[in-house]
């Protein structure tokens, strides 16, 4: 039987010259790192996890048809598993009819990649970008039960090597989507790996949490489990949602893993003692309780804490201890100033934090598992907070890890 | 700059033949004109039919002119890959060298997986204990001897597969395994880098020509640990950018390791690598990473060489790494052949790579593949 080879795609005869033809390499100017005037487009990346029937799917589709006019690519299963890379499909919605979906394989990039730390998988995902254009928006749906912490994790180290030819990928925001009927008891009963609650992983790992089907519960039962997932991730969003009906401003473009997100949700928390309007609009179609409650400075389940410290305004050797701090906590596990038995088990999955300088710079913590990153927030449109807060979410983190801290940095 | 559509081509078009600007990308490329099609539905549906005009239009080269095939019968494997400079493979490579059987080899010696590497992933870096970092110095000594020896052979007209016989022959005569053979399946045993080539570059028939800079990365097996080094360096006489661009990244792995001590952090390499670098107009390959290096070829730390990076760990004495920055006169990305490892740059301009092994001593650092300085890298 006579093999066909591959078909290739047809291309528009106007705009396409002989040497454009699809495969042709274009070679980039290099792009100035410090250039924040035009800050090149990159493509944003979603991750979207969720408890088994809790609504992810539903979500898709809805930001598919919202979304209209744009191309938006949806990755299915578990990421990371080289193995089986062509295996995957990818489906990108046309941007002309949004139940109409093209599914694309990824195909493995040359190179055997093995002394370089880029994933195969992302590799694939730009192979694919670079063959079709970049997507406007990339969703990737974890299978039920797996952990976003490391995916999350692997994308996030994957923006060093960007380009600036908008095609590169950046983390935009890992987004959760919870059960409100099953949710709760989920949480608290399901399987733990490693001692964790597998659902209460995927809260830690989560930025936005969505707390979907509250039409089908008592309030109080929503407010029992936001209970839960607030105190499990004090630094995420949470908005309750009916059918997966949000404003998609709340879990698109959010820039988790910048600065933005950060100082917003600090923002509307600071926002009794500086202005009197909260940030987000109020959709009045959905089910949406808003008030803060503040969620306990310490707060553990199942085998996950989190720890909410406050920081006041740090001098510069200050902002060395605490990145010395943050090194031997991340890095070795170790708690410093304890004596080594004292800190079995500490282990951070995710932490963010937000900090003010005494000569008036605003600093960002953002950490993924060991990864993380303390950088300087150059926009300040939305105001200097008063008081530093830094959030941790994981193992292990008890009143000693708050102790720690603050005797480290001498402000107790 | 539109022109006017054209009915589609398909001899069962479903939509009854509506005018189309959507072409088929190989007859656009051929300079076909008339080919186009409503949607890619119709042309899927023709394809069959279709591609006979390609293979029509293609020129079908004899043997005699095609341009992939030397007349000393050395070929070139990937005639439509679209090299970005002008260096290609001079295939055919020449057959798996053998290793003495009394020379112990790592568990990728046979089915390519380095199975060890595997299991320790995730780990932090190894604190080595004193007879293992003996066994580190030693296995790093004899690297060096055979890098050496290697380099001593560069001449115009020998072939980088000459260089890898020589290296090869020089491994197991000090009772050691060439750590790259079959390593993932990598075919030879040492890289060599000409030119445009950043790393990983397969020895082949091609003859090192006057104005070449080669890049020969040397990786010994011994006792148990491995010691690896590589160095950049000029064929005959070689133009100023490319003496500009050794010097440079040479200077990038000294001043590097000159914070190398306990307590510095792996993270703020790349701070003092990425100016030197940018300062002499180059840049810095973001896709390789030094690595550490023990009883696995391997293994962690990763060491980037760029700056704003978010590397893990401290160094601590006792650990044993790499540093080994890539720097390209031009832009810093890169491209794979289609033989899976050999990388180059981007825009085919040439780049240059030193490498050491080094230890963390309990006051600084220590090379272990340290050898005599160049006059020409002065």
């Amino acid at each position: 039987m006579d093999d066909l080879g591959e078909i290739p795609e047809l291309v528009d005869a106007d705009t396409t010259s002989a040497e454009d033809a699809p495969e042709g390499l274009s070679i980039p100017n290099l792009a100035d790192a410090n250039d924040s005037e035009h800050p090149p487009r990159t493509v944003p990346l979603t991750i979207i996890s969720g408890f088994l029937g809790a609504g992810k799917s539903t979500l898709v589709r809805r930001i598919l048809t919202e979304r209209h006019g744009y191309r938006i690519a949806v990755i299915m299963n578990e990421f990371g598993d080289t193995a089986d890379i062509e295996a995957k499909t990818i489906n990108v919605s046309s941007p002309d009819d949004p139940s109409q979906q093209s599914e694309e394989f990824l195909e493995l990039a040359n190179g055997c990649l093995c002394c370089s730390i880029k994933d195969t998988g992302i590799a694939a995902i730009e192979k694919l970008m670079k063959r079709k254009g970049a997507f406007d928006h990339i969703l990737l749906e974890t299978t039920g039960l797996a952990d976003p912490g490391p995916i999350a994790s692997m994308f996030w180290q994957n923006e060093e090597f960007s380009q600036g030819l908008g095609r590169d990928i950046h983390l935009d925001g890992v987004v959760c989507v919870v059960d409100a009927v099953f949710g709760r008891q989920q949480m608290e009963e399901d399987h733990a790996a490693d001692g964790i609650g597998e659902s209460l992983r995927q809260i830690a790992a989560a930025d936005v949490i969505l707390l979907n089907k509250v039409d089908l519960v008592p309030p109080a039962e929503a407010d029992a489990t936001e209970a839960v997932i607030r105190g499990v991730n004090p630094a995420a969003s949470i908005h309750r949602t009916v059918r997966g009906e949000i404003d998609l401003k709340h879990i698109m473009g959010i820039d988790a893993y910048a600065s933005r997100q950060l100082l917003e949700v600090s923002g509307a928390r600071v926002a009794k003692s500086h202005r009197g309007e909260h940030e987000h609009d109020h959709n009045h179609n959905n089910v949406h309780d808003h008030e803060h409650s503040t969620s306990p400075t310490h707060y553990e389940i199942r085998g996950i804490s989190s720890l909410q410290i406050d920081c006041p305004k740090l001098s510069s050797q200050q902002l060395d201890v605490l990145d010395e701090w943050i090194r031997s906590v991340l890095w070795e596990n170790k708690l410093p100033g304890s004596p080594s038995g004292d800190n079995s088990g500490l282990e951070v999955l995710r932490c963010k934090g937000l900090f003010v300088t005494t000569v008036g710079d605003l600093y960002v913590l953002q950490g993924v598992r060991n990864l993380y990153e303390i950088a300087k927030v150059e926009d300040e449109e939305l105001g200097l907070p008063d008081a530093g807060k830094l959030v941790f979410i994981g193992k292990g983190l008890n009143e000693h890890v708050r102790r720690s801290l603050q005797e480290q940095l001498k402000i107790i | 700059m539109s022109a006017t559509p054209v009915p589609c081509q398909s001899s069962n078009c479903i939509k009854d033949r509506p005018p189309s600007r959507l072409e088929c990308p190989t007859c656009n490329k051929l300079g076909i004109k008339g080919s186009f099609f409503c949607c890619q539905e119709c042309f899927k549906a023709n394809w069959k039919t279709h591609k006979i005009i390609h293979d029509i239009a293609t020129p079908r080269q004899p043997l005699l002119d095609d341009p992939n095939i030397n007349k000393d019968g050395t070929f070139n494997p990937f005639g439509t890959f679209k090299f970005t400079g002008p260096l290609r493979p001079v295939y055919p490579l020449s057959p798996k060298r053998e290793v003495p059987a009394h020379i112990p080899r790592p568990d990728y010696a046979e089915d390519g997986i380095p199975t060890s590497e595997n299991r320790k992933l995730g780990l932090p870096p190894r604190i080595l204990a004193p007879e293992e970092i003996e066994k580190m110095r030693n296995v790093c000594k004899l690297a060096r001897e055979v890098l050496d020896i290697a380099a001593a052979a560069i001449r115009p007209g020998i072939t980088t597969d000459q260089i890898d016989a020589i290296v090869h022959e020089e491994t197991i005569k000090r009772d050691a395994y060439p750590s790259p053979l079959n390593y993932r399946h990598y075919p030879k045993s040492v890289c060599t880098s000409i030119n445009e080539v950043i790393c990983h570059g397969i020895p082949d028939q091609r003859k090192l020509q006057e104005g070449d800079i080669i890049n020969i990365d040397v990786t010994l097996y011994k006792d148990g640990y491995h010691g690896d080094l590589n160095e950049t360096y000029p064929v005959g006489r070689v133009d100023e950018d490319s003496q500009r661009l050794m010097r440079t990244a040479h200077k990038c792995l000294h001043e590097a390791i000159k914070l190398c001590k306990p307590g510095a952090l792996f993270r703020d390499l790349g701070k003092t690598i990425e100016p030197i670098a940018r300062q002499k107009g180059c840049s810095v390959v973001r896709t390789y990473c030094g690595h550490g290096i023990n009883d696995l070829f391997h293994t962690a730390p990763n060491v980037p060489h760029y700056a704003k990076n978010k590397a893990v760990g401290t160094m601590k004495a006792g650990m044993t790494f790499t540093i080994e920055p890539m720097i390209n006169l031009g832009h810093w990305d890169l491209e794979h052949w289609p033989d899976d490892w050999t990388s180059t740059t981007i825009d085919g301009k040439r780049s240059a790579q030193f490498e050491e092994t080094l230890l963390i001593t309990d006051t600084g650092v220590e090379i272990l593949t340290g050898g005599r300085s160049r006059e020409d890298l002065l």
